[in-house]
């Protein structure tokens, strides 16, 4: 299998903090992976999400997407990400096909191809009736389903999912997650997954990291991991891992 | 297209803010509406006729009714008659129901007959050597006039008033010194019809204002008003636009669009571009409330001038400072309620040092001083350029510079802190 992302000996220290939000971390996310990336609140994800993103430079270490890497070819690495952050990073007063068009022109698309491809997502996600109706007057689920539509817009290789079915009901999940199985399957979209839905997690993801303090504690297949630790799930792994105390003081 | 197309959603998110709008374009009309509905009298005070005046007229006759008929000519007063007594009207003035009172003895015109007469008469005297006449007819008492001022009136307008006064009375003085001398001559030369002594003004004082480009238009309440609250709501636009810029930054979509191609620039541009056109737009609300709403409601009709690329050119500048200073504020504030407290009162100095609510023509020095610090002086100062002396592009130049490199200032600010922040 072929690399998509490589990442080497990153580390990031903010100027006026006292710790190092992430400590000489690597790993590799094969093209094809549901990747998920583990960890406590303040581990380090959104900050290693933000430089694989190109948000912010790295204080040491590379990262590499297709091989290239933001401070060469920002452009065109940025072109293979979708991101869906946990917020509703969409527009409360415009409709559902009003944020996706703006968000779809944003990524270079227009015309007849843009709108059937915001339809058959709409369509797929059981939006298409309320399309017209502004995000404000959507319950919780919907404005996920919407938020993760934009991110799959432009086709990317790589989705990076920041807990995407975070306060939603059942179906909903349900409806987010085959969704995304089905572009993993059919499209070979690879995805970047974070989130504290552990079981959601096993179910989901091909691939698992474990991150705690900046640092990788574990990695590898979902399965192998769980054997390896002589577990019964991620979910025993992540508290064998990462112990019991409470992070965020 | 993505340019447009962020033009558009900015566009969709303004007119779906019921709040912003309000903000935007109805505040600073009732603000118009209201400041020069308040200003127009202390406006037309310095300019036009509008002091209360009370005579009280005991004489009835030539004296009173010539000094009657010229202040009322002089279109300075609102005259009103009454008979009072003196205590009366004393009390009238200091309770401030009349800024001056003038009381008109009994028998004036009769004495300032009298007194003419008897002056012309030693005049004419003295040709036919009747010293014995001379003397015996020597008369040193005065007709007195008594004036009431109003015990909060300045100095300077005091005098004014004096002056205007005491310049009808001494032409009434010579009008009835030539009646006399007409009347001693007949005596001498019946015979003769000699033709009337005129006594109109030999030397004319020809007043206007030193306006510029033969504009010869005077500043009025709804020639500062207009344009000063204008400005005030141009740049009250950085508190909904740095709203737009946090909202976006708290709930994810600014982190999404970074993580776009080359599209977060595209959004700044587009939000500036959106807020220019609403802040022109403003200005041209604003000017149509000058020019059409407040004339229906008994105010001067603003009068714009006759360059308008340059006013154009001074709006956009006015425009592009605010937007700028809007961006500072939303990239620098890290919530809502910072950017709204933080612009807010930093527009308010910045109009009240820039003689947005007091003209900087009624302010102290030091403050004139330190007026032209605030970008908003620099656009009331080229405002009233156009609209007052009729200056071109190269009056205008220096004002529109300064607003240029502001919004310069603010852009580069914005996104130094910006990239410090990223790379923090």
């Amino acid at each position: 299998m072929s690399i998509l992302v490589n990442i080497q000996h990153v580390s990031k220290k903010y100027k006026d903090a006292s710790r190092v939000a992430v400590n000489d971390l690597s790993l590799t996310i094969n093209k094809g992976d549901v990747f998920g990336l583990l960890g406590p609140n303040g581990a380090g994800k959104t900050t290693f999400i933000s430089m694989l993103c190109g948000l912010f430079p790295t204080s040491s270490g590379e990262i590499y997407i297709n091989g290239q890497t933001h401070k060469t070819h920002s452009k065109e690495c940025k072109q293979v990400i979708g991101v869906v952050p946990q917020e509703i990073a969409l527009y409360p007063k415009l409709t559902a096909w009003e944020n996706l068009m703006f968000l779809g022109h944003m990524y270079g698309l227009s015309g007849g191809s843009l709108k059937e491809k915001i339809k058959e997502n709409l369509r797929i996600l059981g939006l298409e009736e309320n399309m017209h109706q502004k995000i404000v007057s959507y319950s919780g689920g919907m404005k996920r389903r919407v938020n993760l539509i934009a991110g799959l817009l432009h086709n990317p290789q790589l989705l990076i999912l920041d807990e995407p079915t975070v306060g939603v009901d059942v179906q909903s999940k349900q409806a987010i997650i085959e969704h995304l199985k089905d572009l993993n399957k059919k499209n070979g979209m690879t995805i970047l997954y974070t989130s504290h839905h552990l079981e959601e997690a096993e179910d989901f993801c091909s691939h698992i990291a474990i991150i705690d303090d900046g640092k990788l504690i574990t990695q590898g297949e979902t399965n192998q991991l769980i054997i390896d630790n002589n577990c019964k799930s991620i979910e025993e792994v992540y508290l064998k891992i990462t112990g019991e105390k409470f992070r965020d003081k | 297209m993505k340019l447009l197309y962020s033009i558009y959603k900015e566009y969709k998110v303004l007119i779906r803010d019921r709040a912003g709008l309000i903000i935007t374009f109805i505040m600073p009309t009732i603000l118009i509406l209201i400041i020069t509905l308040i200003q127009d009298t202390t406006f037309r005070s310095v300019n036009e006729a509008s002091v209360p005046l009370l005579i009280v007229d005991r004489d009835h006759d030539s004296l009173s009714q010539t000094l009657e008929k010229s202040l009322i000519n002089s279109k300075f007063f609102v005259i009103t008659k009454k008979q009072l007594s003196d205590e009366e009207t004393k009390k009238q003035i200091a309770t401030g129901q009349f800024f001056i009172g003038i009381i008109i003895p009994e028998n004036a015109s009769k004495q300032l007959r009298e007194k003419t007469s008897a002056r012309i008469a030693k005049l004419l005297g003295s040709f036919s050597g009747d010293s014995t006449s001379i003397k015996e007819q020597r008369d040193t008492t005065k007709l007195n006039i008594q004036l009431y001022f109003d015990p909060i009136t300045k100095k300077s307008f005091k005098t004014t008033i004096s002056n205007s006064i005491e310049r009808i009375v001494s032409q009434i003085e010579m009008q009835s010194m030539v009646n006399s001398l007409n009347d001693k001559m007949k005596e001498s030369f019946p015979l003769a019809t000699p033709s009337k002594l005129e006594i109109t003004p030999i030397v004319n004082l020809k007043e206007e204002y030193a306006s510029y480009n033969n504009s010869t238009i005077i500043p009025n309440s709804v020639q500062h008003n207009v344009p000063a609250w204008t400005l005030f709501a141009m740049f009250f636009i950085c508190i909904p636009l740095a709203g737009n810029i946090i909202r976006e930054r708290d709930d994810g979509s600014a982190f999404r669009l970074l993580t776009m191609p080359g599209s977060y620039m595209i959004v700044i541009l587009g939000k500036m571009l959106t807020y220019v056109a609403v802040s022109l737009i403003q200005f041209s609300l604003m000017l149509c409330v000058g020019v059409f709403l407040l004339p229906m409601l008994g105010m001067p009709q603003l009068n714009i001038g006759n360059n308008l690329p340059v006013l154009f050119l001074v709006a956009i500048s006015a425009g592009l400072a605010a937007t700028g200073f809007g961006l500072l504020v939303g990239t620098i504030a890290t919530s809502h309620d910072q950017a709204s407290l933080f612009g807010s009162v930093f527009i308010i100095m910045l109009a009240a040092i820039g003689g947005i609510w007091v003209p900087t023509f009624v302010m102290p020095d030091v403050m004139k001083k330190i007026a032209v610090i605030s970008p908003l002086n620099w656009g009331l100062e080229a405002f009233y350029g156009i609209f007052i002396r009729n200056f071109g592009f190269k009056e205008i130049f220096p004002q529109v510079a300064k607003l240029l490199g502001f919004f310069a200032i603010c852009l580069g600010s914005a996104y130094l802190y910006q990239k410090y922040k990223r790379l923090r």
